[in-house]
């Protein structure tokens, strides 16, 4: 019995190494297997085997057999296989690739981290720059975002484009009517309406349930609201044209008092500090909050979700720019662009190869293209009914799978050409705000120099200044905590960022 | 005749060895996949900690890259954040060792006095469960729990005390409920080995002892506490081994801008600085410098172990 007993471990333990060996055998035959594919596809002139690494926002991105892709292909002629990797986790798997040696043809760069920009130090990425012009469609880049997205004036990637001007103010437009409010124009009409959504009771249900503005632990909206009251964008020219962080301006102290005050005073959530930023729009749809300081866009995303709920209520949400302060009437953009698609030198090794692939990067911004990865293929994803587009993707949850994010693959350059669904006001209103946007945006005159100590140390200089104004605003420091912080920032490497900012930028006048 | 007398007794001990190995051949085969795990999975990444003498990029690789030799270990203990996170590491550290360590032993000692085998059954499983939540499920719990502003806990303190108590934010709070947290997550896991050399204690003893005239607590003084001994020993040892690994994900999870200054930890800044500003060899020195103060500690404890006469890990 005991003899039986031992021989059937035995046996097992043969069968687990044998799986073991022939597991690790059919991974070295199938990577065997890949890159004869590429070699055969350069010789004999078929189609380039592309890698592209982009992020997904769906927890099902399509796979290589979806029809869209397979259209994609075709009109690209490559062979293309995706290398999806979920957003919240991008900058994570990001460095890590980086690191592994072994890059995708097309990497999605998310921004100029220091990593990104070490790897282009050492060589890891194609300058783009000089090959623009050969193409019709990337030859159309814009040459200031060009420039932002540049490291020191090269270009190692190709941005994404997206409006400058797409902050704003989401606010509850059915309390405003309860109240009779208008919206507000300056920032004390600001603070007013505020306050009334905290003690008005602006849902009119006698409850003192609501409050004034929600703000997560994302620092994103004191980003904003600071460039209200005059703060430079992340940096500031004196008269001497010396350049100074955005916290060293007269207007910060203003811009965080008020702040305080309205934390202070109860009208944005206690909680702010430590909410989860994924839960940051919930209390506006859920009628706690009245206002959040967000992109414009997310104003329609709110809405529906509104209306979702209560049908009656059509009309919730409307947005505005900014509020008018002492300093005039500024505005936060955005980079103008959200990422670059990059080129690597460890997968595309010749010239040839990366004119192949600029190609294909070119050929992604056509409109047939475009409408490809953002709509679908028309009668399977789309029908254009009396000449308008209407989408099957909302109610087919298999359908959608196709196609949700090969518009990450997309740059729109010169401009997005894929088809819209019929605009309502709201989302109207939010595309001539953005427009409007653009004249009071604040630029960052240090937009695309990169500092060596930044690179470096970025993030912990970063989170000095981050914290310590978080920390004044709830009452945990004061101002001579605020100065030590800075202090703190200066002799962190600060004051050697401050100086490497100010050479670059004498060099580039 | 020494000589031929130490022949003859070394000549059969050599052999006999191999006839033994030779003997037990298949129990060693089937070691031999444990081994080649070691080997290959935990021994062989090992090489990597070379990078922490180098100045590691990754497009030249580990032959390519410049070698700086301490420089970045001169670079971390002269750093200002050296201090603050050595300190916020040991003072977790040290309340974990002072309160959580204990918390399974208690727990365990008190499971064994349960005399109904179905409840003690039931309660041992419903004390386990938690050690199978992720840290990201109960850090969602705690921030509805404590949140102020409609969290239960507070929303109980506001009735009772007339107050809330901000444990999210407050760089005070964030000690005690870190260390809240592992206790309910990891006491009920950590009773198994305990309760598991309970199991092996003599009965008899205990008979003896009633015999003796020795009351609850008299037997558990001087029956169940010795029998725990050599255990409890042991599992110190380990833990010390791991004295500097305060739980990466927890903190992260944990953390935020107001309670930072307390927050920050070595596995935090590894992190950090590590892979998202993609300083690899700085990190790894952090890490291997993590790793040495195990070591040592590991090792300092065994020796004051077997000193005081318990048998020790090696």
């Amino acid at each position: 019995m005991k003899a039986k007993w031992f021989r059937y471990v035995i046996l097992a333990f043969l069968v687990v190494g044998i799986l073991l060996v022939a597991g690790c055998s059919d991974d070295s035959e199938t990577a065997g297997n890949d890159s004869g594919g590429d070699s055969d596809g350069e010789s004999s002139g078929e189609k380039m085997n592309l890698r592209v690494f982009v992020p997904t926002f769906s927890t099902e991105p399509p796979t290589d057999e979806s029809p869209v892709l397979k259209k994609i292909e075709e009109y690209t002629n490559k062979e293309i296989t995706m290398e999806w990797v979920p957003n919240s986790n991008l900058e994570d798997k990001f460095n890590i690739t980086l690191s592994s040696g072994d890059l995708p043809h097309v990497m999605y760069v998310p921004s100029k981290s220091p990593s990104f920009i070490s790897a282009v130090e050492d060589g890891a990425f194609w300058e783009l720059g000089p090959y623009l012009e050969d193409y019709p469609n990337l030859s159309q880049a814009n040459d200031i975002i060009l420039n932002n997205s540049s490291i020191n004036g090269k270009v190692y990637g190709i941005y994404r484009a997206r409006d400058l001007g797409r902050n704003g103010v989401i606010i509850r437009k059915d309390w405003l009517e309860n109240l009779g409010l208008e919206e507000p124009k300056t920032v004390d009409e600001f603070y007013n309406m505020l306050k009334a959504f905290k003690e008005e009771d602006p849902d009119g249900n006698g409850q003192d349930d609501t409050y004034g503005m929600v703000v997560s632990k994302y620092e994103g909206p004191w980003d904003v609201m600071q460039t209200w009251f005059g703060v430079p964008n992340k940096w500031g020219e004196d008269e001497n044209g010396e350049l100074y962080p955005a916290f060293m301006d007269d207007n910060y102290m203003e811009a965080l008092d008020f702040f305080k005050k309205l934390y202070d005073e109860g009208l944005v959530n206690e909680d702010f500090a430590v909410m989860d930023p994924a839960q940051w729009s919930e209390p506006v749809v859920a009628g706690e909050a009245g206002v959040q300081v967000n992109v414009l866009d997310e104003g329609h995303r709110i809405q529906e979700k509104i209306v979702d709920a209560n049908p009656d209520n059509e009309d919730p949400i409307t947005v505005i720019k900014t509020v008018e302060t002492d300093a005039g009437v500024h505005n936060l953009p955005t980079s103008g662009y959200s990422g670059m698609l990059a080129v690597s030198k460890t997968s595309v090794k010749s010239e040839e190869e990366l004119k192949q692939v600029l190609d294909f990067l070119d050929k992604m911004n056509d409109e047939k293209a475009q409408i490809l990865a953002e709509n679908g293929i028309e009668g399977q994803h789309y029908e254009i009914v009396d000449g308008k587009y209407e989408s099957k993707l909302a109610d087919d949850a298999a359908l959608k799978a196709e196609v949700d994010g090969f518009n990450q693959m997309l740059m729109y350059l010169p401009e997005p050409k894929s088809l819209k669904a019929e605009s309502t006001p709201l989302r109207e209103l939010e595309e001539n705000l953005k427009v409007e946007n653009e004249d009071i945006v604040v630029p960052n005159p240090a937009e695309s120099y990169i500092s060596d100590v930044y690179s470096k140390k970025g993030q912990q200089l970063d989170n000095i200044i981050i914290d310590a104004r978080i920390k004044y605003i709830v009452g945990q420091i004061d101002e001579a905590g605020l100065e030590e912080a800075v202090e703190r920032w200066k002799s962190s490497g600060g004051t050697e960022y401050m100086e490497e900012i100010n050479q670059l930028h004498q060099d580039a006048q | 005749m020494e000589n031929v007398q130490e022949q003859t007794v070394d000549q059969p001990k050599k052999k006999s060895k191999w006839n033994q190995i030779l003997k037990e051949k298949w129990l060693y085969f089937m070691v031999l996949p444990g081994l080649i795990y070691f080997i290959l999975f935990k021994y062989v990444p090992m090489w990597g900690i070379v990078i922490a003498f180098q100045d590691y990029s990754p497009f030249l690789g580990v032959w390519e890259s410049e070698w700086v030799g301490f420089e970045h270990f001169q670079y971390f203990f002269s750093n200002p954040d050296f201090l603050r996170l050595l300190r916020n590491t040991f003072i977790l550290a040290l309340y974990d060792l002072v309160f959580f360590f204990p918390a399974p032993i208690i727990l365990s000692l008190m499971l064994n006095e349960i005399r109904l085998s179905f409840y003690k059954r039931t309660l041992q499983t419903l004390v386990y469960v938690p050690h199978f939540m992720s840290w990201v499920i109960i850090a969602s719990v705690s921030y509805v729990f404590l949140t102020t502003g409609g969290g239960v806990v507070n929303e109980l303190l506001s009735g009772l005390i007339g107050k809330e108590v901000n444990f999210l934010s407050s760089p005070d709070w964030f000690r005690p409920m870190i260390i809240g947290q592992i206790m309910w997550k990891e006491t009920g896991w950590g009773t198994v080995i305990f309760l598991a050399a309970l199991a092996s204690v003599d009965q008899e003893q205990y008979e003896a002892a009633i015999v003796d005239g020795a009351g609850r607590f008299r037997r558990l003084w001087h029956v169940t506490l010795p029998a725990l001994r050599s255990t409890i020993v042991i599992l110190l040892i380990l833990r010390l081994g791991n004295f500097l690994d305060t739980g990466f994900q927890q903190i992260y999870l944990m953390s935020n801008s107001l309670n930072r200054s307390v927050a920050d930890v070595f596995d935090t800044y590894v992190y950090f600085v590590g892979i998202t500003e993609g300083a690899f060899s700085y990190s790894t020195a952090v890490g291997l410098f993590k790793s040495i103060v195990g070591i040592v500690l590991i090792v300092g404890a065994d020796r004051l172990a077997k000193k005081v006469g318990e048998s020790g890990l090696f």
